[in-house]
């Protein structure tokens, strides 16, 4: 049962709430009420709480914007028992609490951007919702506006795996303060901030402190086992990104130290692309790269490479995955 | 003593049963203890309205008006039937508690503040049942008389809506400091229209526009009407009377009702009411007047009644059998009677071309019109109304089949050249209309089971598919449904003659086709 400032809340304006609902469900027939009730409950009352401590005059406008984000998440079964997966609910029961003086002042832009975030980073592939939830936790205290905690996400997107991110998140980094930039891009903290941005424009395989040392990276697969290529793709550079053709299909590849992303592209954007050739032996199962000796678990017959200005592409006739290197 | 029977409400309930609420989403439930709320008092109060709307129609079948005609019939197990004379007709003793269409459709229109049509000879009562929804409503016998339009011949605008204050006629430097007069009926919650049809057609113009907007203008000045009841009078519902009666005037009315004839076997209370000089409109009791609040509460309960899957779906069956064209329409979609009709070419030329189906047994031929959009919502309407009137939460497939043939009656135009209404079975529908068109809702039904639709219904099945939604619905999985729908159109078509409610689930198909291709190409583009 919700009670205090919540229940007070809901029972000031009962009817509207109920009429919400009546409507929401007559928009999407399969909304369940069931799954509203239980998010309010369960995952939306610590933030609430949260709220009434710090703002008790704000509390009915933050419970106006969760009832609109529960009803919206259900319909589009973003919560409940039929969820992609429980992070969301997760965030919201023990995470968003964090957010609560964000959320006093501008309650649904800041619930919708968390929420959107988490959804739209859990249904990208090869990325780490946990991390970015985790990170965003931690940088919570030090975030003082809906300006600010946009930006700060973009970045924790990009270090969670959102390749595309990488140059918006570089770019709008530089209108935070310079500490919360430093920390949200986890750099050296003796750094300044400009000189640190060049760098990170420069050099796709930049990495945080404490970051993982990653150098590699695979990615893609069959489609017919829930990856985005039909037959073995092929790939050319263009400029920093590859541009891949599978089948009828043409994607935009983006690769860094944090991840890779697959984004849409037209065959005219691989028409213009380049070979991106690079000077490569093969000793047997081992492709030599200059002084670099990679071992590869793929036959050399009909063995590509292409390369951008950072980064090397394999790709082999015998698989649909891509195999991505630092250069 | 006349006075106190007249006076008289049941008081034991009219409809016992355990009363059942559809269990709804309420908010109150999170944060509600077991404990009753003070501020939920006012709960039962407003569920009693079903019960205080039964009241009143039992107040009127028996004190006010004396219709002893229960033609809207409801069984709960088997009827006692009587095959009665040479035609076989068959007189039915209902086991449930059955109504008449005469009082219960013309209180639906109250609850549901929508527009009524009585017609019947003169002298059966029309007005006198008119002005007793104008009392329930918690005007004065003398306002409501007042207020009520009589239609006439030398009828204008000015008689019917207001006129300018000749003062400010002469006075004025523009139109907008002419005031009107405004007639008092205009403000009314309940508006009686007395013999409609006698009204000139430029007047009937003015009137449609009160009745379809709600809005009355003279000299460019505008009266906003409350939401209000309407009641028309009309000797003749065919386009008789003085004046034919324009037909988007005709497609505003919700229902009509007929006035039956009086059966001299209840001349007893007539007595009465000559002898006592009592008249039922001026005793209506205090306790069934509906204030203001009641009656929009009764619109939003009626409203929130549910029409559950099966009989939506028996509904759309029947709706389905008459729009269907085959000779009006070159391309699939115009295959429809509209289509026809807009062309003005004559009714036979297009009948006569639509050759290959049987006649006899296509329920759309037995029409010259489909089921338009207004007469589905109102269908609907009515139908919850009755329901809400039973004291049911859901409609009930029997629902709908009573109250269909006073909402169509006037709308779904039989084509009375049919090969249907030649068979010696069938002559009586062509005068009777009310049965005939309860008789298309069964032959319908008939059907629909015949096909096993209840049980296998594969157009159904995609729609209810794709109704869940199309997020996360994967490009694999699109593909997928699109084939399956290629597929089921494939079956359907093969070697099938194209039927009203095929012609539908056809273009269902298309619909649902189209409404994936665009989603794989959003997808792909993702």
């Amino acid at each position: 049962m919700i009670t205090g400032a919540f229940g007070a809340a809901l029972a000031a304006h009962r009817d509207r709430f109920n009429a919400r609902m009546r409507e929401a469900r007559r928009r999407t027939p399969a909304l369940a009420p069931d799954v509203v009730a239980v998010f309010l409950q369960e995952c939306a009352a610590p933030l609430v709480d949260a709220v009434a401590a710090q703002a008790p005059a704000r509390v009915d406008a933050v419970v106006d914007a969760v009832y609109e984000a529960a009803l919206a998440l259900a319909a589009r079964k973003s919560i409940g028992p039929g969820a992609r997966s429980q992070l969301l609910a997760e965030a919201w029961t023990g995470t968003f609490a964090a957010f609560a003086s964000l959320v006093v002042a501008q309650p649904a832009p800041v619930l919708g951007m968390l929420s959107n975030a988490i959804v739209y980073l859990d249904a990208l592939p090869g990325t780490r919702p946990r991390q970015w939830l985790a990170e965003m936790a931690a940088l919570a205290p030090r975030i003082e506006s809906a300006a600010q905690l946009a930006v700060v996400g973009q970045i924790a997107a990009w270090r969670a795996g959102a390749a595309h991110f990488r140059e918006g998140a570089i770019g709008a980094a530089d209108g935070l303060p310079a500490a919360l930039a430093v920390a949200a891009l986890r750099a050296p903290e003796n750094m300044e901030l400009q000189a640190l941005l060049m760098q990170m424009i420069d050099e796709p395989w930049w990495r945080g402190v404490g970051d993982e040392a990653r150098e590699d990276l695979e990615l893609g697969a069959f489609t017919g086992f829930g990856g985005a290529f039909a037959t073995p793709p092929q790939v050319r550079a263009a400029q920093d990104r590859f541009v891949v053709r599978s089948g009828e299909r043409y994607f935009t590849l983006m690769v860094d130290a944090y991840g890779a992303v697959l984004q849409p592209a037209g065959a005219d954007d691989f028409d213009r692309a380049e070979a991106g050739h690079t000077a490569h032996t093969l000793d047997g199962d081992v492709l030599q790269l200059g002084a670099r000796r990679i071992a590869l678990d793929l036959p050399p017959a009909g063995l590509a490479l292409c390369a951008t200005r950072s980064t090397i592409a394999i790709v082999s006739p015998f698989t649909h995955a891509i195999r991505l290197l630092r250069r | 003593m006349v006075f106190d029977f007249f006076q008289k409400v049941s008081r034991a309930p009219t409809n016992p049963r355990t009363p059942t609420k559809a269990h709804e989403f309420d908010v109150a439930d999170l944060y509600r203890g077991p404990v009753p709320d003070a501020a939920d008092g006012a709960e039962p109060a407003q569920r009693a309205l079903d019960e205080k709307l039964r009241q009143a129609y039992f107040w009127i079948v028996n004190k006010a008006i004396i219709s002893p005609h229960y033609d809207i019939e409801y069984n709960d197990g088997p009827a006692q039937t009587f095959v009665v004379g040479d035609s076989k007709r068959v007189l039915t003793l209902p086991s449930g508690q059955s109504y008449s269409s005469y009082v219960l459709l013309p209180l639906l229109t109250f609850a549901t503040r929508r527009k009524c049509l009585f017609v019947g000879g003169p002298g059966r009562g029309k007005t006198a049942s008119a002005i007793l929804m104008g009392v329930l409503a918690g005007s004065p016998v003398r306002e409501v008389r007042r207020a009520m339009q009589h239609g006439h011949p030398q009828m204008t605008i000015a008689d019917l809506l207001g006129n300018p204050l000749p003062a400010d006629l002469v006075a004025a430097q523009s139109m907008d400091q002419i005031r009107i007069a405004w007639r008092a009926w205009l403000s009314m919650r309940v508006k009686i229209i007395d013999e409609y049809n006698r009204i000139p057609t430029r007047t009937q113009s003015a009137l449609l526009t009160v009745m379809g907007d709600n809005y009355a203008e003279v000299l460019n000045q505008v009266f906003e009407c409350p939401e209000s009841a309407w009641y028309l009078t009309a000797n003749d519902d065919q386009g008789g009377g003085t004046y034919q009666v324009i037909d988007a005037l005709r497609d505003r009315i919700d229902v009509v009702v007929q006035a039956l004839a009086f059966n001299p076997r209840f001349l007893a209370e007539l007595l009465v009411r000559i002898e006592e000089d009592a008249r039922p409109e001026e005793l209506v009791p205090r306790e069934l007047v509906f204030g203001e609040e009641e009656i929009g509460a009764m619109g939003r309960e009626v409203r929130a009644v549910a029409v559950p899957p099966d009989v939506r779906r028996r509904l759309e069956f029947f709706a389905s059998q008459f729009e269907l064209s085959e000779a009006a329409g070159g391309q699939f979609e115009y295959m429809t009677k509209d289509t026809a009709r807009l062309s003005g070419r004559e009714w036979r030329e297009v009948t006569a071309a639509d050759t290959g189906r049987d006649r006899l047994k296509d329920l759309g031929c037995q029409t010259r019109n489909g089921v338009s959009v207004r007469n589905l919502m109102t269908l609907i309407l009515y139908a919850k109304a009755l329901a809400w009137f039973r004291g049911n939460q859901e409609v009930e497939l029997e629902d709908v089949r009573q109250v269909l043939p006073f909402v169509l009656h006037d709308k779904l135009h039989p084509d009375l050249d049919a090969p249907f209404f030649a068979a010696p079975e069938n002559a009586a529908y062509r005068f009777d209309r009310v049965s005939w068109l309860r008789h298309l809702f069964d032959l319908s039904g008939a059907e629909f089971l015949r096909l096993d639709l209840e049980r296998d219904d594969p157009v159904g099945e995609l729609a209810a598919q794709f109704a869940l939604g199309l997020d996360d619905v994967s490009e694999r999985e699109t593909r997928a449904r699109l084939v399956k729908i290629e597929k089921l159109i494939g079956t359907l078509t093969k070697g099938r003659k194209l039927y009203g409610h095929l012609y539908d689930d056809l273009l269902k198909l298309k619909y649902l086709h189209q409404r994936y291709t665009n989603y794989l190409a959003w997808l792909r583009a993702q």
